[in-house]
């Protein structure tokens, strides 16, 4: 009983402690493909702890539930990664059922920040919360996609199980779809640009506007866990997992996340965002990908 | 005996109702609220399996026939959600529908209402053909009733109208459905006997038309939309929650009682992701509050009878175990939507009342006046949305659950599960989309006219009904495997080989309830550390920020159509939006305007266009009757001659 407890303190650690070093690498990696020296890997640890000591400005007609969401939808993410096995250790909890979970808990996170967003009565985050619950009918249609592939291929309903074994011949399209995901639900270019000065041209970004002190390093820090989630989720849907041993699959998922981290970053670099008229096409061929990974699995399955 | 003193207590309750509902409104409360609380206690005593499947038999005949009467554990699942909405209603008309307010029509509700819950009631444990479509039609009757209570508004009358016909036209299958079953076994009698005769199977389509209509199967739903905006809020809620589930109701009842098709399972996992995502591709297009959640309904019972194809499905594929699964889901879905969706429709009718306005665009920033509405119809928002850790997304998940196993298990039903599985998933997307629309467009933001500036908090007795839905809302969330055992009975009494021995629930659903409670409890910390926190630090209050506004006003908030729009031009083709633009033009321009209308497309596209056309005939046909005896004769002169020439060539073959 203590030692599960101290293990999913641990865990809990983990996530909440390396999460943040994400978005600063991807920077750094930004930075030097622009021949630029960049701000410190650490810089949004400095940011957070800064926030966190900051005083609130809130709108007159934002409601209690405009510093509530933020906090609901930060336990979600949290609550999510925790579903999430981490290569040999496994997962701190397992069911049947839970990779739904995690897809719903993302979702709750989301409803609670376009509420707040809404709170506010502005219209940039109206713009934003419309793009957010728009392109996830989309977004979420393509990892349920992935979600069957992997279940179809492995024949199994939980995370621990469907995340174990390597995607099989649908593995390059499955990473690609859902590396398209990963960008898209994570608000990175071509979808969203994290570092734009245009309100009008921003999806996450916009719906945070109004935020500030501990609830905004809170939505910061959430969206941080929500960018590692994915990230782990991908590398291990993609690789094969079981094949390695702990000690090697403990490194091919530390060197997974890092290589997606920086995938990013490149992308960020060699892309511009795209038109948002764009977005649904682009997230159409995620979908795409996800669903011929499906066709694969089910055809690897009958053979 | 003891379901049977229950339901006959309640049966004089609403008999009491009726008879003195009209002058005593105390009396009336108290009679159904008793009336509701025997039915609760008959049908839980038979769920929890305390009591035997009840049944009874008439010594006398009643319009030529025995009384049947029967209430298994199918019949107490609905009997139960029956026995919440009818009593929650009562409550809530209290305040939103006074005496004070409407001393002629209040009068007429409550005795309608009566009648209303009386005939659900007869139409759920009636165990014969002729009691079952008495009930039937008298309900339909009594709802209509309902909805033109404030018959003054011109589409209200609509409204009623276009229900009563509507429902007519589905009880005129189910008369065929009862006659023609009549006909092929002898009697009236309905019964688990009817599962071994043969040649009843293809009966089944018309069950599906005629319970359909009811249920808002969805391009039957033509009436559901205009009924339940312009219904009064506690009607519309006992409509969508319970009304639409009888239509279900009768579904699960005859699909389980009667052979069925082959294909019937195939067709109604169809009907239900078609529905499914249609519906809630309408519902976000609205800006009518109600009409949203409407639509919304509509999508709902998609998910139902999608959980419930896939049981056909399981029940045709060997007794399938993830048929089973999807039963239960669908099962659950049909309370947990009807108590989501009674307390968004109470909430709805709370800011109806408070403003006089439905319509999105007009509202705003309530919850300063209204902060319990508002706390309660973001619970049933994040419910309906199918959330965790809320009960929406159990039954939700339980249906996924089904189809899932149905996919891995590499089968034919594989092709319907997957992509049912990714319509489901899109459907609940775009759930999320509505009510993040629904409820903070109406209750975030600031106020958008002066009437919503000027809203009051509702009443007790409007706020009462709407706790009670709420809190069980939140217990179906957080203690799922309690409800497992009583559900499961349900799925035992519709597919006999699914009845279990020890109905324990699955450990996953049992996990799941104790990750709900966990990750509420950690949100409410979460949520009260940040607010200390936040206060803590020093809590300014000022102007929205926004990048600058100087001075925000309420007209400079996204709009529910500005919100629809992205996602609903995806739909451009189903929903078929009207729209009156005038462009500012020139240096100087006058006034501009947009109006954007989303019609009934099923309705208006089509059912009208083709009632018209046969108006159009019958205008064109009536010409030929117009009282000149001389073309009459012509005519019969002219019949004759082609009678003669038909004779005529016809001899010479």
């Amino acid at each position: 009983m203590l030692i599960t407890l101290l293990e999913t303190v641990l865990r809990l650690a983990l996530w909440l402690l390396l999460a943040p070093l994400l978005p600063g690498l991807i920077n750094k990696v930004k930075a030097w493909v622009a021949g630029r020296r960049g701000p410190p890997v650490l810089q949004l640890y400095y940011d957070l702890a800064r926030l966190w000591k900051k005083g609130v400005v809130l709108s007159t007609l934002a409601s209690p539930g405009f510093i509530a969401a933020p906090a609901v939808g930060w336990v979600a993410v949290v609550g999510a990664a925790l579903l999430l096995p981490l290569g040999p250790a496994g997962a701190a909890l397992s069911f049947r059922g839970d990779v739904l979970l995690l897809i719903y808990l993302l979702a709750l996170a989301r409803f609670c920040t376009v509420w707040a967003a809404l709170e506010t009565g502005s219209a940039f985050e109206g713009m934003g919360s419309v793009r957010e619950v728009s392109y996830a009918v989309l977004t979420e249609a393509a990892i349920l996609a992935a979600v069957l592939s992997l279940c179809v291929h492995s024949g199994g309903l939980s995370l621990a199980v469907i995340l174990t074994p390597s995607a099989g011949a649908g593995a390059v399209l499955l990473a690609a779809g859902l590396f398209t995901v990963l960008l898209a639900e994570n608000c990175r270019v071509p979808f969203d640009d994290p570092n734009t000065h245009l309100e009008l041209t921003m999806i996450h970004e916009a719906m945070i506007l109004d935020h500030s002190g501990p609830p905004l390093a809170v939505i910061l820090h959430g969206a941080s866990v929500k960018l590692l989630l994915f990230s782990v989720l991908l590398v291990q849907a993609v690789l094969p997992m079981a094949d390695f041993g702990p000690l090697a699959a403990t490194g091919v998922l530390a060197g997974g996340v890092l290589a997606t981290t920086v995938g990013v970053g490149l992308v960020e670099s060699l892309l511009a965002r795209y038109a948002f008229k764009q977005v649904p096409f682009l997230l159409t061929l995620a979908f795409l990908l996800c669903l011929f990974a499906l066709l694969v699995a089910w055809k690897g399955g009958a053979a | 005996m003891i379901v049977g003193a229950m339901l006959s207590t309640a049966a004089l309750g609403f008999l009491g109702g009726m008879a003195l509902g009209p002058r005593h409104p105390r009396l009336w409360l108290g009679a159904t609220l008793g009336a509701a609380a025997a039915l609760l206690a008959a049908a839980l005593a038979v769920l929890c399996g305390l009591v035997p499947a009840w049944e009874w038999r008439g010594g006398f005949a009643l319009g030529g026939e025995r009384p049947h009467l029967q209430l298994d554990a199918i019949s107490a699942l609905f009997l139960a959600l029956l026995a919440v909405i009818g009593g929650a209603g009562a409550a809530y008309s209290r305040g939103y529908w006074s005496d004070h307010q409407y001393p002629k029509s209040a009068a007429r509700g409550r005795f309608w209402w009566s009648l209303l819950v009386a005939m659900m009631t007869l139409v759920l444990v009636a165990a014969n053909g002729l009691y079952f479509l008495f009930g039937w039609e008298l309900f339909t009757v009594g709802a209509f009733f309902l909805i033109i209570l404030e018959s003054r508004g011109r589409k209200v009358r609509a409204a009623g109208w276009l229900y009563l016909a509507a429902s007519h036209v589905g009880t005129l299958f189910l008369f065929a459905f009862f006659a023609l079953l009549a006909e092929r076994t002898g009697s009236w009698e309905l019964g688990p006997q009817l599962r071994g005769v043969a040649g009843l199977a293809p009966l089944f389509w018309l069950a599906l038309v005629g319970f359909g209509v009811k249920a808002g199967l969805f391009p039957l739903h033509v009436w559901l939309p205009s009924a339940h905006a312009n219904a009064p809020s506690h009607v519309s809620a006992i409509l969508s929650g319970m009304a639409l589930k009888l239509g279900v109701y009768g579904l699960v009842r005859f699909s389980g009682w009667l052979p069925v098709p082959a294909q019937a399972g195939w067709v109604v996992i169809a009907l239900g992701a078609v529905g499914a995502l249609g519906g809630i591709a309408f519902a976000f297009a609205q800006n009518d509050l109600k009409r949203l959640l409407a639509y919304c309904s509509v999508e709902n019972i998609g998910v139902i009878l999608i959980g419930l194809g896939a049981a056909l499905l399981g029940a045709s594929h060997g007794d399938a175990a993830w048929g089973r699964l999807a039963l239960i889901g669908a099962l659950l879905h049909v309370w947990n939507h009807g108590l989501f969706k009674a307390l968004l429709f109470f909430g709805a009718g709370s800011v109806l009342h408070a403003t006089g306005t439905r319509e999105i665009s007009r509202l705003g920033g309530l919850w300063t006046k209204m902060p319990w509405t508002a706390a309660l119809f973001a619970l049933g928002a994040v419910a309906v949305a199918g959330l965790p850790p809320l009960n929406g997304f159990v039954s939700e998940w339980l249906v996924y659950l089904g189809l899932f196993d149905a996919g891995i298990e590499h089968g034919p039903v594989a092709w319907a599960a997957m992509p049912v599985v990714l319509m489901l998933g899109m459907a609940g997307a775009l759930a999320l989309a509505s009510f993040a629309k629904a409820g903070a467009l109406v209750f975030c933001g600031a106020p958008r006219t002066k009437r919503a500036a000027h809203a009051h908090e509702a009443g007790a007795w409007m706020l009462g009904p709407m706790v009670v839905l709420g809190g069980l809302c939140v217990a179906i969330g957080l203690a799922p495997a309690l409800l497992w055992p009583l559900v499961a009975r349900a799925a035992g009494a519709w597919n006999p080989a699914w009845t279990l021995a020890a109905e324990t629930a699955p450990a996953s659903l049992t996990t799941l309830g104790v990750v709900h409670a966990v990750l509420a409890l950690l949100a409410i910390s979460a949520a009260t550390l940040l607010w200390r926190r936040a206060q803590a630090n020093g809590l300014q209050r000022g102007p929205t920020w926004d990048c600058g506004y100087a001075a925000p006003t309420g007209r400079m908030q996204y709009t529910g159509g500005s919100f629809a729009g992205v996602a609903s031009g995806w739909f451009f083709w189903l929903l078929r939006p009207e729209r009156v633009v005038h462009r500012p033009r020139g240096p100087l321009p006058d006034a501009a305007r947009r109006v954007e209308y989303f019609p009934e497309t099923v309705l208006e596209k089509v059912l009208v266009p083709v009632g018209e056309g046969v108006l159009r005939v019958s205008t064109a046909v009536r010409r030929l009757q117009h009282g000149r005896l001389q073309y009459y004769i012509l005519y019969l002169v002219a019949g004759l001659a082609a009678l003669a020439a038909l004779v005529l060539v016809g001899g010479a073959r």
